[in-house]
């Protein structure tokens, strides 16, 4: 197994291109993206139409200024429209009534994300004002904020998967997501290696001399497995002491949570190289597997502003959304062992499955 | 000391090997010949252990092997008919690669990698990458992977194919040395009637899945020992003169070929006498004649009613 691990060492170095430019591109994608912060960032260009006065559209700004999730700055219509088209600012708000748009130059990630927050503060808002409107009471909105403070009833609200709230953490996000999509390329075309095994006869070598089987497998899967976990925890560590991102202090838990997710997708390609007749057909397959998990399982944008309930279906069968759960459940949301066990145990379960069944279709397969 | 028994293999229904029976003695040369397709390959996967035979055995010192294919792995080299290198490494360090799996180690490996290399006559170039070297020279190396942990029986499958001349001279050369002075036992592979005819005590000559023909070279060819392989040099191409030779009796499998024809007769038959007639009837101009005891290309031509390779 010992001599089949580091051959496959051996060989990167001659040929580290491929897997060193996957480590690159998180880097340069997490990097560049993570520079839109949306608290730092420019605030969102707003204008309203006529159906509004001044002062309306100054208070709809402020209110929603007040949640401190996003800053919004009013502006004059043409004024927005210019810094859109020019480039200046990748969208801007256009207020109405009761409604409102989002204009786009470019397709931005971050812009589900402001859709959700509008979404949501505007739901409330036209629900407060609706009910204000059927009461003759002129201090309701005053009452409801003071009854708001010193609620009668207190309901927690929780998600699914945990106890907390949406946080929302555009550099976690990215770094996270990034690094999970990126290593699924680093991983599968790692393990390529035994296809291309099968299929230039290096493998029959293999099996003549006295090598079990399972070292040869166990010898390759270790490889792929170390070099997609070293890639994630090296990008870790460089967002964490270069960058400074604010990753928290359980580092154990992450690296954790780390190798389950790299042992699931290893198990995964298992299957993928088990499936594909000639390793070129890999170059078309990984790309889109990878792309097609990370969008489906929240890795460049956050899974709870999805709201598809087939994607979310779908989402629940990917390691890599109980990875990215996972990852910032420890990051951000602090959460305990006990909370992380489901996420943790569900990508070792997947691994497992996983492996049994590529190692049964790989065994069963002859490539050409 | 090796042999197989009625060895069969059917592919999804097709059957690419059937009712194989040969045998090897220690320290033979025995050569398995066919045309592509034939089913050379797949017989030499069932008898080095890499491929179930759908029936038969395969038995070593007369002990069946399928089951127990460890004894056969340890005695056994196999030079694969594609190139089963790792092209990004030297050939020095995939040769260490493959003594490794071997269980060699330090000095024992060393003099292994060095001794092997010296045999293809590599150990000027061990250090350069392996996907740089000619088709020749990673033929060689082929060659030298089997030979790390030092087999007795050695297996070759088409080693020489696609490579120049030169190389391919120097591989038949090492292979006979190893089986004349080591004492290794060899079973060829080619399509080529030359490189078994010189390398080679026995000869399998395979055809659709089947052994068709088998013995020395002598008994081969004396299945046509009593004909003569004639071929007759014109000075140009005359159409009318062939389609009447072939009328002749007692002439078979005659073939134009470019300005000449060739073909069979009986030995000692007379009508080479009434061919020289027609030929002159037809105002053709003989410019050589040459007669000629049959070769194994013509033995497999006699067999199967085709050349070796087309
Ligand atoms: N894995 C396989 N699946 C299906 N058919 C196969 C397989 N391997 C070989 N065959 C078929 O079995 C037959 C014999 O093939 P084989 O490779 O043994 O021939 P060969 O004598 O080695 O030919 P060549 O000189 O081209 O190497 C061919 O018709 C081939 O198509
Ligand atoms: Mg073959």
């Amino acid at each position: 197994m010992k001599s089949v691990f580091s051959l496959q060492w051996q060989r990167f170095r001659r040929t580290p291109a491929m897997v060193l430019s996957f480590f690159a591109m998180t880097i340069l994608f997490v990097a560049m993206m993570a520079g839109n912060n949306p608290a730092e960032r420019a605030p969102v260009l707003t204008y309203a139409d006529g159906s509004m006065t001044e002062q309306q559209a100054a208070e709809w700004v402020e209110l929603l200024n007040a949640k401190e999730e996003f800053s919004f700055q009013l502006v004059k219509e043409a004024e927005a429209r210019k810094a859109v088209s020019s480039g200046d600012a990748t969208l801007a708000l256009y207020m109405m009534e009761a409604d409102y748009r989002l204009v786009l130059a470019a397709d931005d990630m971050s812009r589900f994300v402001l859709e959700a927050f509008l979404d949501r503060t505007y739901r409330e808002e036209l629900r407060l004002r609706q009910m204000e409107s059927q009461t003759a009471d002129a201090g309701f909105r005053e009452r409801v904020a003071t009854v708001m403070k010193e609620p009668a009833l207190r309901v927690e609200t929780s998600t699914l998967e945990g106890t907390d709230l949406f946080q929302y953490d555009n550099q976690l996000q990215l770094l996270f997501g990034m690094s999970l999509f990126f290593s699924v390329y680093t991983i599968m075309f790692s393990l390529t290696k035994i296809v291309e095994e099968k299929k230039y006869g290096t493998w029959n070598r293999l099996i003549l001399s006295p090598l079990g089987k399972w070292e040869i497998y166990l010898g390759h899967l270790t490889y792929s497995f170390v070099i997609g976990f070293a890639q994630i925890v090296l990008v870790f560590l460089l967002f964490r002491y270069v960058f400074g991102f604010n990753l928290g202090d359980r580092f154990a838990a992450m690296l954790l949570i780390t190798a389950c997710y790299t042992f699931a997708i290893v198990a995964l390609s298992m299957i993928i190289m088990g499936l594909v007749s000639r390793p070129q057909q890999l170059q078309a397959i990984v790309p889109i597997l990878a792309t097609g998990m990370a969008m489906i399982g929240g890795a460049f944008w956050p899974i709870e502003i999805v709201r598809n309930p087939f994607l979310l279906a779908v989402s629940k069968i990917l390691p890599i959304t109980y990875g990215l759960d996972a990852l910032k459940g420890v990051a951000i949301y602090n959460r305990s062992w006990q909370e992380l066990a489901e996420p943790i145990s569900i990508m070792l379960l997947f691994g497992v499955v996983c492996m049994g069944i590529g190692i049964n279709l790989m065994e069963r397969r002859s490539y050409q | 000391m090796l042999e197989t028994e009625e060895l069969k293999k059917v592919f999804k229904g097709k059957i690419a090997v059937e009712g194989a029976n040969l045998y090897l003695d220690k320290g033979e040369s025995v050569g398995l010949l066919g045309p592509n397709g034939a089913g050379k390959s797949t017989t030499i996967s069932m008898i080095s252990t890499l491929l179930k035979p759908s029936s038969g055995d395969v038995r070593l010192y007369g002990k069946s092997v399928i089951k127990n294919p460890g004894k056969m792995r340890q005695v056994l080299g196999v030079v694969p008919q594609e190139i089963a290198l790792y092209g990004e490494l030297t050939a020095y360090e995939n040769l260490k690669f493959f003594g490794r799996i071997y269980g060699l180690s330090g000095k024992d490996l060393e003099i292994s990698i060095q001794r092997v290399l010296e045999l293809v006559g590599l150990v000027d170039r061990q250090k350069e990458i392996v996907k740089t070297y000619s088709g020749g020279m990673k033929r060689r190396v082929n060659i030298a992977a089997a030979m790390m942990h030092e087999p007795e029986v050695i297996i070759m499958d088409e080693p020489t194919v696609g490579i120049d001349p030169q190389s391919r001279s120097h591989i038949l050369e090492m292979v006979r040395q190893l089986n004349q002075e080591k004492g290794l036992t060899v079973l060829y592979t080619s399509h080529y009637m030359e490189e078994v005819e010189r390398l080679c005590d026995r000869v399998y000559v395979m055809d659709h899945g089947r052994i068709i023909a088998s013995g020395t070279k002598e008994e081969l060819k004396s299945i046509l020992s009593s004909e003569e392989t004639v071929w007759m040099e014109l000075d140009r191409p005359y159409p009318e003169f062939f389609k009447e030779l072939q009328s002749f009796d007692g002439i078979r499998q005659a073939a134009e070929i470019g300005k000449g024809i060739n073909f069979i007769v009986p030995k000692g038959s007379r009508v080479l006498g009434n061919l020289f007639q027609a030929a002159e009837r037809h105002r053709a101009q003989i410019v050589n004649v040459t007669v000629q005891t049959p070769t194994l290309e013509d033995v497999f031509l006699h067999l199967t009613g085709r050349k070796l390779r087309d």
